[in-house]
């Protein structure tokens, strides 16, 4: 579904990523994990079309979409979950998720409202609330439940973890899990790489701008240099 | 007791074109841009309008059209350089702009009248054709915030990032709202120039830019219901007394420092938040 291949992307001559490839199959759920700083929110970035690549393609079923605007990448399905719940604070929980409509531009939606509210229950009884007023694991919810308003066939998730107690991650990756089961294909950036590690099929481990391994998720769970390094164990 | 009212209503005339200017200013600050071009956008609709009545004898209508279309036309015009700026820059800019407009317009002596004003302009518009646009105008605002367009503007303004990510064209809502707002300043400016017998060059300079920013900050920015009650206070309040009339600006200046201090979301919409907040207590769906 999602070909990345020789991927490069620098900011004013520093560079982040240093040609990238990796590939995502309809269905999977793929992570990237990788110290701070090591390229993840930029690869994403790039395939949403926030950040223009330097170089290389970004290919979206056969279709290079490297370079495009954010308009077309979601109209082309891919919605991006953007890192530190950026929620519309001044909107109702309701608006947000209207808002996440505008990535359908004239598709047909693959979630409706009420399929978002049976993924996340806590959305519908908050929903005439504004959303700033959200726990931070609501909002990680509702920033979750806003981009599959969008339609999408491709879920990139920047970090869904960060600052949430461990008891509403589980909340958040049992809801993820479910919509796997139900065929979203997720590209998932986390630095807990244990998590990443439980959650996915496949994952690619990036490292200063480079993929340093990749493989099914469960044998980089017993890799060693992985367990060492991201793992906390020796 | 008509005669009363009948006292009162240049202030009614005055309220009704300077609500469709607050909501000129409005639409572009809704979708968080932050242009204060208003002034110059009404100066060159009133302009346009006066043109086409006293130099080329057109009929009041068509002058309205040409009025509110050049307005709309140099508003996206201003919007393609103002869409490479942000924030403070953009502002600055399009003080800019206003003085761009205020010298061609003395310069031009022969089309505008220069220094000197267009004079002799046939007044065809009252109160009821004004009672009327203004509502209208209104009803746009409304209509327009409730919709897909105003959401777009609300994302667009609290994150500029997340709505691109979400699919939201930042340029053509910026785009469209700059269009809306050349078009109401157009119009009122319009409407104006038809309703006051003369226009004068420094009629649409710094002084329109504060007090029409004023209504909208004063009022709230977040609901139709900001410009309808600041523009409303702003001119009622003065008129109370005569000595605060005579000093309007001080009284902006201070009435801004209040507002922006102590309630910075506006009258309107302080209040309007309070009673949302309350309902939903009710509700039993307290945060």
């Amino acid at each position: 579904m999602l070909e990345i291949a020789d991927l490069r992307v620098s900011y004013a001559g520093i560079q982040a990523l240093r040609g990238v490839s990796l590939n995502v199959e309809a269905g999977e759920t793929v992570a990237l994990i990788g110290p701070n700083g090591a390229g993840k929110s930029s690869l994403l970035n790039a395939v949403s079309g926030l950040v223009r690549p330097a170089g290389g393609s970004i290919a979206l079923n056969g279709t290079d979409i490297a370079g495009s605007s954010p308009w077309r990448v979601t109209e082309a399905g891919v919605l991006q979950v953007p890192e530190g719940r950026q929620v519309f604070a001044e909107m109702t929980v309701l608006e947000n998720l209207q808002v996440g409509q505008t990535a359908l531009h004239g598709r047909d939606p693959t979630y409706s409202l009420a399929d978002v509210y049976r993924v996340f229950p806590i959305l519908d009884e908050r929903r005439d609330q504004r959303a700033g007023s959200l726990s931070g694991g609501q909002q990680q919810m509702l920033v979750i439940g806003r981009a599959l308003m969008g339609g999408p066939r491709l879920l990139l998730l920047d970090e869904p973890s960060l600052g949430l107690a461990p008891v509403i991650i589980e909340q958040v990756f049992a809801a993820l899990a479910r919509l796997k089961e139900a065929g979203l294909t997720i590209l998932l950036v986390e630095q807990n790489a244990h998590l990443a590690l439980t959650a996915s099929d496949r994952a690619y481990v990036i490292e200063q701008g480079v993929i340093e391994k990749s493989g099914a998720s469960a044998d980089l769970a017993r890799d060693p240099d992985v367990t060492a390094l991201y793992l906390g164990q020796t | 007791m008509t005669g009363a009212i009948a006292g009162y209503l240049p202030l009614f005339d005055l309220y009704l074109i300077h609500l469709g200017l607050a909501f000129s200013q409005y639409i572009v600050l809704r979708a968080g841009v932050f242009s204060l071009a208003t002034a110059a956008l009404a100066g060159i609709g009133a302009y346009t309008a006066g043109i086409f009545a006293v130099n080329l004898g057109m009929h009041p209508i068509l002058g309205l059209v040409a009025g509110t279309l050049t307005g709309m036309g140099a508003a996206v015009v201003l919007s393609i350089p103002l869409a490479r700026l942000r924030g403070v820059y953009q502002a600055i800019a399009t003080v800019a702009f206003i003085q761009i407009v205020l010298s061609l317009n003395i310069y031009s002596e022969s089309l505008t009248g220069g220094a000197m004003g267009l004079n002799n302009i046939p007044k065809t518009v009252g109160t009821v054709t004004l009672l009327v646009f203004a509502a209208g105008a209104t009803y746009l605002i409304w209509a327009l915030e409730r919709g897909r367009i105003g959401r777009a503007f609300d994302a667009i303004r609290q994150d500029e990032a997340v709505a691109a990510s979400l699919g939201i064209s930042i340029t053509r809502h910026q785009t469209l709202a700059f269009a809306l707002s050349g078009a109401l300043a157009g119009l009122f400016g319009g409407l104006e120039a038809y309703h006051a017998y003369a226009l004068d060059p420094n009629q649409f300079g710094f002084h329109l830019l504060i007090t029409v920013l004023s209504y909208v900050i004063l009022g709230g920015r977040n609901s139709v219901a900001g410009p309808l009650l600041g523009t409303a206070l702003l001119i009622i309040l003065p008129e109370l007394a005569r000595p605060l009339a005579e000093n309007r600006m001080i009284i902006y200046g201070i009435m801004l420092i209040v507002v922006i201090n102590y309630l910075p979301k506006g009258v309107a919409d302080t209040f309007l938040d309070w009673w949302r907040a309350r309902r939903l207590g009710r509700q039993g769906g307290a945060p």
